[in-house]
């Protein structure tokens, strides 16, 4: 049992540190946001407190049983992509649910979290949430065609579907799979900023685009539940990132203070890769939904194909 | 001038220059759309600027004003006519210019006056309005306004603010604001 | 504290010292203390995470709203004390009245204002809210706001400048700490009062007469 007792223990740190990792960058967003435009910006735990004033709302309104599952089912969503990427390199703890089969569950896990969204969306019945959903949707197909090029390559290459397998390839060559394979990290950066809805692909959530799309219905603790999720999910994507293409977080001992230096390492690469869609984010204007579309479905889906035929010749 | 003698020779108006680029024309009611399209068609005065009415309550009629604009010459044209008060109608220039129809929904509402064949909604700008039409001059709008809506108790008066509070409390204005007292 | 509506000519001498007292009929900030003592401490926490996170409600609705952008940009920012706007009322903590209500839009926002979640505040801006201003004789504005909607923060000015805006979001932050602000649940008790007072201006009334939202 001891087992067992170790591999709950161990998914649930991994939870609190995905919930607090993500809701700090999404502080430190609006953070360098604010000193960009010069400006003094909410402190960094502003999240935090978001969080909390959300769900201490005395009346919470939900219009029927899928409004009330919808949040629920972003977290759901986001938790389970969450077991499944290792987050330390063969450790005792953090190891969560890692299998050989992970990349192609991943591939139609994350879209999970948008099916919810949508159905609670709509038993609102408000316009906006309907519109919002259905462009969210339409941008998804923009970006999943140069995701799954990249991740398809990547197999190909290494003969593996298992992000384990990754991460051990790096360890044992030394060298970082984007070296390897540069054109599958263009194109996952670039779907990445698709996945991330930030300028320029913000059109689904911006509180000036039809009163904010999907959420324009969820108020209180549901609006709450949408937040942590998201903040989770950020954590995700870029663990992911981190692991495939940068080496992962390595294992410095399995001592207490070696995982504590493998988380250290861990957060300070997912912030670097953060800054990229932040930093475009900044100074971006907003993408019409046919425009972006027709921009994923041109050089990120270029570089995907350029990192297939990478993987297979040479 | 020779714009006034050209209208002269086919209307009956009477007008006048006001300055370099206004003109001044005044005529009967019957003979405004008549006018109005002569001078938009022949002598490319295309642009409708404003529409407007004044109430001469002592003489009792409304008098409509049109202006009119010519790009080319930049030159405006101001017609004056005058409908009776009493029971105010007036022909309605929606074909020639279609923003003449917000104007005109705008006399229905605010002062009253008929546009046979305007094609346009009662309810323009108040909602549930009952009363007379609230832009003419014999429209209490204060009366109106105490009664219906709940003021401010103390400040029924208007009076300046500092000056209130000194007679209520005492307490004295400092130097600053002195130069702004209102006596 | 009758039902009848509170208008009344040049006022007398007792009736300006009454009214000192009597100035906002029924809900007010002033005097409701937060009496649950053994949730003192949870409520202090929550407090401290209500008023350093207010979603203010992006709707303006008279000409104070332009003194919004400029309190929400760079030289007086007002992203520091938590303040970011809201698309939504759903999602909204602090609706702004930014000037002046004529009746058309005055049933507009009472229709936003019961769609908000509790706890709710509502701040004025401007000095047609508190006695009428510049419209004090028009036949289309309301002259009090508070007979309409319940206010917690009045902001003197005609507009406000935008360090006036802040004093008036940090007064908010003070009232919420001691637990007075937030009128929604007066609101809702008084409901009948405050209906009376609506459907006397407002003439084609076609909402439900419960608070249902």
């Amino acid at each position: 049992m001891e087992g067992i007792g170790f591999e709950i223990l161990g998914a649930l740190l991994t939870t609190i540190l995905a919930f607090v990792v993500g809701m700090f960058f999404g502080g430190l967003n609006r953070k360098i946001t604010a000193r960009t435009q010069n400006r003094v910006g909410p402190p960094v735990y502003q999240n935090f407190i978001d969080l909390m004033k959300l769900q201490a709302k005395r009346t919470n309104i939900a219009h029927g049983f899928m409004g009330h599952v919808a949040p629920i089912w972003i977290i759901i969503a986001a938790t389970t992509v969450l077991m499944f990427i290792p987050i330390l390199h063969d450790g005792l703890w953090f190891r969560n649910l890692t299998f050989r089969g992970d990349l192609i569950f991943l591939l139609y896990m994350m879209v999970f979290g948008s099916l919810g969204m949508a159905l609670g969306a709509g038993q609102s019945g408000n316009p906006n949430s309907a519109i919002g959903v259905s462009r969210g949707l339409s941008q998804m197909v923009g970006f999943e065609i140069p995701f799954v090029l990249a991740l398809v390559s990547l197999m190909i290459q290494f003969q593996t579907t298992s992000i384990q397998d990754l991460m051990a390839y790096q360890h044992e060559t030394g060298q970082w799979i984007i070296f390897a394979n540069p054109f599958a990290f263009l194109a996952t950066i670039l779907s990445y900023l698709g996945m991330f809805r930030y300028s320029p692909f913000d059109i689904v959530g911006a509180p000036a685009e039809l009163a904010s799309g999907p959420i324009s219905e969820f108020g209180g603790k549901y609006l709450g539940t949408v937040m942590t999720g998201g903040s989770i999910f950020t954590f995700v994507k870029l663990v992911l990132m981190v692991d495939i293409f940068f080496g992962g977080a390595g294992n410095f001992g399995t001592g207490f203070w070696g995982v504590v230096a493998g988380l250290v390492e861990l957060v300070v690469k997912t912030f670097i890769v953060y800054l990229i869609p932040v930093f475009i984010g900044l100074v971006s204007p907003r993408f019409r939904t046919e425009q972006a579309i027709r921009f994923f479905w041109k050089w990120p889906t270029v570089f995907g194909v350029i990192a297939v035929l990478w993987a297979v010749f040479l | 001038m020779d714009l006034i003698n050209n209208l002269k020779e086919v209307f009956e108006i009477e007008g006048k220059i006001k300055n370099d680029f206004q003109i001044e024309v005044e005529a009967k009611k019957e003979l405004v759309s008549s006018i109005l399209l002569y001078l938009k068609n022949q002598h490319g005065f295309i642009h409708l600027n404003h529409m407007s009415c004044v109430d001469w309550i002592e003489d009792e009629i409304f008098e409509l004003v049109y202006i009119v604009w010519n790009p080319n010459i930049r030159k405006t044209v101001m017609l004056h006519t005058k409908i009776d008060r009493n029971n105010p109608e007036m022909e309605n220039i929606d074909t020639i210019w279609d923003q003449a129809n917000t104007y005109e929904r705008e006399f229905r509402e605010m002062f009253g006056i008929e546009f046979p064949g305007l094609v346009a909604e009662r309810e323009f700008i108040l909602e549930g309005w009952t009363e007379m039409p609230p832009m003419r001059r014999d429209f209490d709008t204060k009366k109106y306004a105490e009664e219906t809506f709940a003021t401010r108790p103390g400040r029924e008066n208007a009076e300046d603010v500092r000056e209130t509070i000194v007679k209520r409390t005492g307490e004295e204005i400092p130097d600053f604001a002195k130069k702004y007292s209102r006596d | 504290m009758s039902n009848k509506i509170n208008t009344i000519g040049i006022p007398t001498e007792e009736e300006i010292k009454k009214a000192q007292i009597d100035f906002s009929p029924r809900c007010t900030s002033a005097g409701r203390v937060n009496d649950k003592e053994t949730q003192k401490m949870v409520e202090y926490i929550l407090n401290f995470a209500r008023k350093h996170s207010l979603f203010v409600l992006a709707y303006g609705t008279g000409c104070g709203a332009i003194e919004i952008p400029a309190t929400m940009t760079s030289r007086y920012d007002a992203e520091r004390f938590g303040i970011r706007g809201a698309a939504t009322p759903r999602q909204a903590d602090v609706l702004l009245i930014t000037g002046y209500l004529s009746t058309k839009t005055l049933k507009r926002v009472i229709r936003v204002y019961e769609q908000m979640q509790d706890p709710k505040y509502v701040i004025a801006f401007g000095s047609c809210t508190i006695n009428g201003g510049m419209y004090f004789d028009s036949y289309n504005t309301i002259k009090a706001l508070d007979r309409y909607l319940p206010v917690d923060v009045y902001i003197a000015g005609c507009m406000p400048r935008p360090e006036s805006v802040i004093k008036g979001f940090i007064k908010l932050q003070e009232l919420i700490k001691d637990g007075n602000a937030g009128n929604g649940e007066c609101y809702r008790d008084n409901l009948d009062w405050y209906r009376t007072n609506q459907q006397k201006i407002i003439k084609n009334w076609d909402f439900p007469d419960k608070y249902n939202w």
